[in-house]
């Protein structure tokens, strides 16, 4: 499929401002899928979808105008431009502040993430197969255990953006992904459980092996096993806890990442999403000397893979917390004019018809030097969260819930019997204070994060090691 | 090229291919407005066509969906994809398109959607007497085309105003919500003065811990309409198929909840947005009810579901899942002063965000609440309680219900995305959790 010439977007941009925008933005945007739907052993059905249109955001006497078309011809595009800056000029009588594009290393590049299986040199059929296989290879049944009913759900996309602006960025890109999500349902006696599950990365078809989706699957229809057959009632009040890091990825995109995204702690989520508790939040001491969160868009082969965000600013490596304390946000080029820094490249779009807000990408807890082992030995009795089903955080980012779908007793530095629905719940301040001891892995998980108006879900990773938190409440 | 023409090309297109087929085109025209800190930080536009093909050969099903404008570069790939599959265990053959039109188009909103001009509109809202408050507010002209080859030939347009605010007072808040098809600035004012006279009281209250526990507990509209929600979610043939329901082992006429609790989808309310004469398969709709006096009334199906369950479509097609139009919480007999009063000593909830389930099955699950959350002693609040959540059985807290109210809100937000019209419940030992 054809993409515009960069050359139609500059002059957009160049209609923007000679129509009074002191900043215009032009993206072409495309994201092509194909989705496999498989249940209990059946193909359900397979659908592609192709999202492509053009992007055109601009300021107009300090008011933010931002309008979208799927239409590529010259004529609606430039209505587009028309609607833009009539849509800002509507905004700039409300706006105690200006809008105002803060500075960020915009860049003229162009990359891509190059596959090693390309998704469109294998066959549908292969693609079927390979499906129908992992599921033959579960074991659903077994003691009165029965997994009723598997969903899965395969989808691949091929995202491509062409980025220009007024400030010089012309960034072109493309990336693939690869994206599986399945739920299992399972019984035994009258007992029922689900297990949702979602596996992703940047790359191609390679990653069905990569990020051994088969093998996953196979270990989440045990945690269903024991949680049904082998769980025992969980202790509650307050004992200590190790983590496992699929609980501590999901942890710190919520109470690190969220609420160190500048835009929200500057309240323009906060109808929505929220706001943070960073708001008001004085002392910059968060957690323990053990707790260093990173939030890295560069990673290689990781689902929220980019090099420049969708403001055209370069991407890297950037600092939450360090060492316990509260050291730095993530920003758009909006947000830094506001706080008089520099962007660090967080602004990022779902599709052409949405606009570049600030974003996560792949955020983690920087691992220590604990063998799990080594986690487990000084405790005497405690509980051992491996996977979770339900969490939520609330709308600053402070009360949290992670509940155990597999779980363990810890006793005498062991692990011990499994115990089922621990519910783990803390403050943003007590979940990092707690921890005493960091283990030396890094295991990633793929989300989808949700956030803005109307909804953006964006491809993240979130990860960490396994830790170890002294004393924590267990509902 | 109109949405019209753009249909009939597509269909063209896919019938020279594939026998069985339904195409959809939705036109929209939609204009968003953002606010935060009392400023509005964003408006936003689209006009877009989106294009959907579902295509079916030889008990295969594929399902096409673009936003783009090469239709011939999309289609082209419908027989190599179908041919690659293998026969489906959702397949039905369509039905007979037994559906009518029904359109509402209000004239203010369709202009504000195409035109962008709001300027008169957000004064006429009393946006910029709010203070310090964040929102949105959505007008919204939508034009659909449904076009297959069971002969269905049908089109209706649909327009939306609706929106929410979150009102700030100090460190309190206050968030409430409207939606309708008409341009009704009254009805947006009122939610904006609810969400104003939350966190206004809230401000004035003091702050009190409270210990985990069962309490007496009010849900606002806005929480109702999240919960209902996921009750209608349950009721979806698709998600006790894909294993996600806690009807699952349920039968209609089976008593589920309290006999206080009555949920009907309204897709013929056309004062409701998401009201349509047909559904996505051309099959006509019909109010219904999906619990009645607490008895569990029957799943939300198509063709598919239908067939593979045993039943008929019930009208609520989208292609693979079943879908709710409008939900509508039959209202109670209890005025709104009367509900405080009846709770007594309890908490007064408004706001709620983030629902998750542990267990989909057994429907075990959390929710937190937001903004003015209030303890009631005596029947009067007085204080506020800080971000608590009720995680506890969705069966089980609606079949606790005591009291249902007689005012219902229509509201539709982030966090209630069918729009729904909702009254205030009063429900007892609801288990609420919180931090230590």
């Amino acid at each position: 499929m054809s993409k515009p010439d960069p050359l139609l977007l500059s002059s957009l941009v160049e209609k923007a401002l000679s129509q009074g925008a002191s900043y215009a933005e032009a993206r072409f945007h495309r994201v092509r899928t194909l989705q496999i739907l498989m249940i209990n052993g059946a193909i359900l059905g397979a659908g592609e979808s192709v999202s492509e249109g053009v992007a055109l955001r601009v300021i107009v006497g300090g008011g933010l105008g931002f309008s979208a078309t799927s239409s590529l011809r010259r004529e609606a595009l430039e209505r587009a431009v028309q609607r833009a800056v009539a849509s800002a000029r509507s905004a700039a009588p409300y706006m105690r502040r200006p809008v105002e594009m803060g500075p960020g290393r915009v860049g003229r590049a162009r990359y891509a993430v190059e596959p090693v299986k390309p998704f469109e040199n294998m066959s549908l059929d292969v693609k079927v197969s390979d499906i129908l296989e992992m599921y033959k290879g579960l074991e659903l049944e077994r003691n009165g255990f029965r997994v009723g009913n598997v969903t899965f759900n395969y989808i691949e996309s091929v995202e491509e953006k062409i980025i220009v602006n007024s400030d010089g960025a012309h960034v072109e890109s493309t990336v693939p992904r690869l994206m599986v999500f399945y739920n299992m349902a399972a019984a035994s006696g009258e007992r029922k459980a689900n297990r949702w599950n979602q596996i992703g990365g940047s790359g191609g078809y390679e990653l069905m092996e990569k990020l051994d989706i088969a093998g996953n699957m196979k270990d989440d229809v045990e945690s269903l096993y024991i949680n049904l057959v082998k769980a025992k009632e969980p202790p509650r009040g307050k004992i200590d806890v190790v983590l496992g890091p699929e609980v501590v990825g999901l942890a710190v995109h919520e109470s690190a990442g969220h609420p160190s995204e500048a835009d929200r702690i500057l309240g323009r989520e906060a109808a929505q999403a929220g706001m943070s508790f960073r708001t008001t939040y004085k002392d910059d001491v968060i957690g323990s000397e053990h707790v260093t969160v990173m939030d890295d868009p560069t990673i290689p082969g990781s689902y929220g893979f980019y090099l420049y965000d969708d403001e055209g600013v370069a991407a890297g490596p950037r600092v939450i917390y360090e060492k316990g304390r509260i050291v730095g946000m993530l920003h758009n080029r909006e947000t830094a004019a506001v706080y008089g820094v520099e962007s660090n490249a967080a602004a990022r779009a779902k599709d052409y018809a949405s606009e570049p807000i600030v974003r996560m990408a792949n955020t983690y807890l920087v691992p220590g030097d604990y063998s799990f082992e080594e986690l487990l030995e000084d405790v005497r009795e405690g509980v051992y969260i491996k996977k979770y089903m339900e969490w939520n955080i609330d709308d600053v980012r402070w009360g949290q819930r992670y509940v155990g779908l597999e779980a363990y007793m810890i006793r005498n530095g062991e692990l011990a019997e499994p115990v089922r629905d621990a519910a783990l719940e803390v403050t943003t301040k007590e979940f990092y204070s707690s921890i005493d001891a960091v283990g030396k892995d890094l295991t990633f998980f793929a989300g989808t994060c949700g956030k803005g108006e109307p909804a953006q879900g964006v491809p993240v990773w979130f990860g960490g090691p396994h830790i170890r938190m002294r004393g924590v409440t267990l509902r | 090229m109109s949405h019209v023409e753009l249909a009939e090309k597509t269909a063209r297109l896919v019938s020279s291919l594939i026998g069985e087929y339904m195409v959809k085109v939705e036109a929209v025209n939609w204009l968003m407005v953002k606010m935060a800190r009392g400023e509005i930080t964003v408006v936003q536009s689209w006009r877009k066509n989106m294009i959907g093909i579902y295509a079916a050969k030889d008990g295969k099903i594929g399902v096409l969906s673009f936003e783009a404008e090469n239709v011939e570069d999309v289609v082209k790939r419908l027989p190599q994809l179908l041919a690659k599959l293998q026969p489906s265990p959702f397949y039905a053959p369509l039905p007979e398109p037994t559906g009518k039109p029904v359109s509402f188009r209000d004239k203010a909103v369709a202009e504000a959607a195409a035109t962008g001009e709001v300027s008169e509109k957000l004064e006429e809202l009393g946006i910029s007497e709010l203070g310090d408050a964040a929102g949105k507010i959505d007008f919204v002209h939508r034009e659909t085309v449904l076009l297959g080859s069971n002969g269905a030939e049908l089109g209706y347009e649909s327009t939306s105003f609706n929106g929410y605010v979150r009102v700030f007072r100090g460190e309190r808040s206050g968030q409430w919500s409207w939606t309708s098809t008409r341009y009704e600035p009254g009805l947006a004012r009122r939610a904006m003065s609810k969400a104003v006279e939350l966190a206004e009281l809230s401000a004035k209250l003091p702050r009190e811990k409270i210990e985990p526990g069962k309490y007496r507990v009010l849900l606002s509209p806005m929480i109702v309409g999240n919960l209902v929600d996921s009750i209608a979610d349950a009721a979806n043939a698709g998600m006790l198929i894909f294993g996600m329901s806690f009807l699952q082992g349920r039968k209609p006429g089976d008593q589920v909840f309290s006999p206080s609790l009555t949920i009907h989808d309204k897709p013929r309310d056309t004062s409701l947005p998401g009201f349509s004469g047909f559904d996505d398969e051309g099959v006509a709709t019909r109010d219904k009810p999906i619990v009645e006096e607490g008895v569990f009334k029957g799943f939300l199906h198509n063709s598919k579901t239908a067939k593979l369950l045993g039943g008929e479509t019930t009208g609520n097609a989208g292609w693979i899942m079943p879908r709710a139009f409008n939900l509508e919480v039959a209202p109670g007999d209890m005025k709104p002063g009367e509900m405080l009063e009846m709770l007594d000593n309890g908490l007064y909830l408004t706001n709620n965000w983030y629902t998750r389930f542990q267990n989909y099955l057994e429907g075990l699950f959390s929710t937190v609440s937001r903004d003015a959350a209030f303890i009631v002693r005596n029947g009067e609040p007085v204080a506020c309680v800080e971000r608590v959540r009720i995680a506890d059985y969705m069966p089980r807290i609606f079949s606790s219900i005591e009291a249902v109210g007689s005012e219902r809100w229509q509201i539709e937000w982030w966090e209630v995305r069918t729009p729904t019209r909702a009254p205030h419940m009063l429900m007892k030992d609801v288990n609420i959790s919180l931090p230590s």
